[in-house]
């Protein structure tokens, strides 16, 4: 009776350690994700700095200017589900890049004290954002080692916590390592 | 950056007829070293015959020859360190880069040592010397030679002094600006337990959260706390991991922290560097050449973690 009783104790006591561990590495998840956020905010604010600071120099390229204010505009509506806001971010990603392609044709324009402060300040909230990221994916392989090993997955099953997909890092973020991986054949 | 070829020309020209000077005066201490070697032999021999008037005149005899002998050779031995370290030692940081100064007695304060949070044991005794500073391009940098220690008792309540760190204490302004503090450290726990070893170092409590990077390699190598998940990662790209690896893989055993926007590197060293041979000649190339190996791998650190690049906010 006692040592059934014992048992029955532990296990509920093992429960509730695996089910606060879960609990505690989805909030992680979730305020990973939050980071993500703030980076991409503080980058959308850098946008109209980006324009203004260019749209003198650029002529021939007042439709990319404009789509990328459109982007950020896009970025800020509430409204819109997170698959598309991925979609808008990595959109105004490409739009930067493009912009900053462009900026190499105007050598007054690149040299520019403000300019070059500009470059200076998106560098930095690129590679925060990037940070951020692996931040992210850091805390989900936590996460989802927690859903998948035994027996924690019991657990999982019983409150109907499933696994979470990562960030797949875009390109230019990959470009931080700038040593490339050795391949033998 | 001067490379090992440069630095056999420079010796020939301008370091061996020094050390020729240095090498006279170290062989003038010599004898009044033997003699003092040769006096404490003698008293062990007539202690170990059992002879007690053979002893007590060895002592007698050691007494005087070492009242009169030893006061100036430990003189000359200083003398011949100090001008050693200012011709030799100071002339060779000079001619790494002319923008860095050198002093011989001065070192890294225990204040900047504490807060570089690598070494959290309290320390009892500290001292250190071959103090450089000066500007690497654009980084600030300052390293110097350090031993901290601190005293514990045996089990015969004798009290004993235990280095918590020996070697080289390198700091440097960081090209990012951030506020946390991010410390890495040679990796124990893994190497001995595995995957339980991860385990402890989650219950450390002595230092902030621990942080699992995604570098295999890295996390073998080596633990790290942060107080901030986002900003330790920032800090630590995936090509300052590399980067990091490359550089251990040359000095050793490295711990690293990353505080008050700059970097601190402790590298632990079995030796004392940049001193003056007393039993081997002083033109022993080797030796020098060995001096300078250690003075362009820390000159290298700036080179080597890329802390010349410049392109974040921080100017």
């Amino acid at each position: 009776m006692w040592i059934g009783l014992i048992i029955f104790g532990c296990l509920i006591l093992l429960f509730v350690i695996m089910f606060n561990s879960l609990v505690s590495r989805k909030n992680q998840v979730e305020n990973a994700f939050a980071s993500i956020d703030v980076y991409l905010k503080k980058r959308a604010d850098q946008i109209p700095n980006l324009v203004n600071a260019v749209k003198g120099y650029m002529n021939h390229e007042k439709a990319m200017l404009a789509q990328i204010t459109k982007l950020r505009t896009e970025a800020f509506d509430n409204k819109i589900g997170s698959n598309e806001r991925v979609a808008v971010e990595n959109k105004i990603t490409d739009s930067m890049n493009k912009i900053m392609l462009a900026v190499e044709a105007y050598p007054d324009l690149k040299a520019s004290d403000n300019f070059m402060q500009l470059q200076r300040s998106l560098n930095e909230v690129e590679e925060q954002l990037a940070a951020s990221r692996r931040a992210f994916n850091a805390s989900v392989t936590d996460y989802n080692n927690g859903v998948e090993s035994f027996p924690m997955n019991i657990v999982a099953l019983m409150i109907a916590y499933k696994r979470k997909n990562m960030f797949v890092i875009p390109m230019e973020f990959r470009g931080q390592t700038d040593e490339r991986p050795k391949i033998k054949l | 950056m001067k490379t090992e070829e440069e630095f056999n020309r420079y010796y020939d020209v301008n370091l061996i007829s020094k050390l020729r000077d240095l090498e006279n005066e170290r062989k003038k201490l010599l004898p009044r070293a033997m003699m003092f070697l040769l006096g404490i032999g003698g008293i062990l021999i007539c202690f170990f015959s059992l002879n007690v008037w053979a002893f007590i005149v060895a002592i007698l005899i050691n007494g005087t020859l070492g009242a009169v002998f030893l006061p100036r050779f430990f003189k000359l031995k200083k003398a011949l360190k100090v001008k050693y370290k200012e011709e030799i030692i100071k002339e060779m940081v000079y001619f790494i880069d002319p923008s860095l100064s050198y002093n011989s007695t001065s070192f890294i304060s225990q204040s900047d040592f504490e807060n570089s949070k690598l070494f959290i044991k309290g320390i009892d005794r500290y001292e250190g010397d071959d103090l450089v500073v000066g500007n690497i391009g654009k980084t600030e940098v300052r390293f110097s030679e350090l031993n901290a220690q601190y005293e514990t008792t045996d089990k015969d309540g004798r009290s004993r002094y235990v280095s918590i760190f020996n070697g080289i204490f390198f700091i440097a302004d960081f090209h990012k600006d951030f506020v946390g503090e991010t410390i890495v450290l040679p990796d124990r726990a893994e190497k001995l337990f595995g995957k339980l070893g991860t385990i402890f170092q989650k219950m450390n409590v002595s230092r902030p959260d621990l942080v699992k990077l995604e570098n295999p390699d890295f996390e073998k190598a080596f633990v790290v706390y942060g107080s901030d998940q986002v900003e330790a990662r920032y800090i630590l790209t995936p090509a300052l991991m590399e980067r990091i690896m490359d550089f251990q893989k040359k000095s050793g055993k490295i711990y690293l922290s990353f505080l008050h926007s700059k970097v601190y590197i402790a590298i632990s060293l079995n030796k004392n560097l940049f001193e003056p041979p007393l039993f081997k000649s002083m033109l022993n190339y080797k030796l020098v050449e060995d001096y300078f190996k250690y003075l362009m791998l820390i000159v290298n650190i700036v080179e080597d973690l890329d802390l010349n690049t410049r392109i974040w906010s921080k100017n």
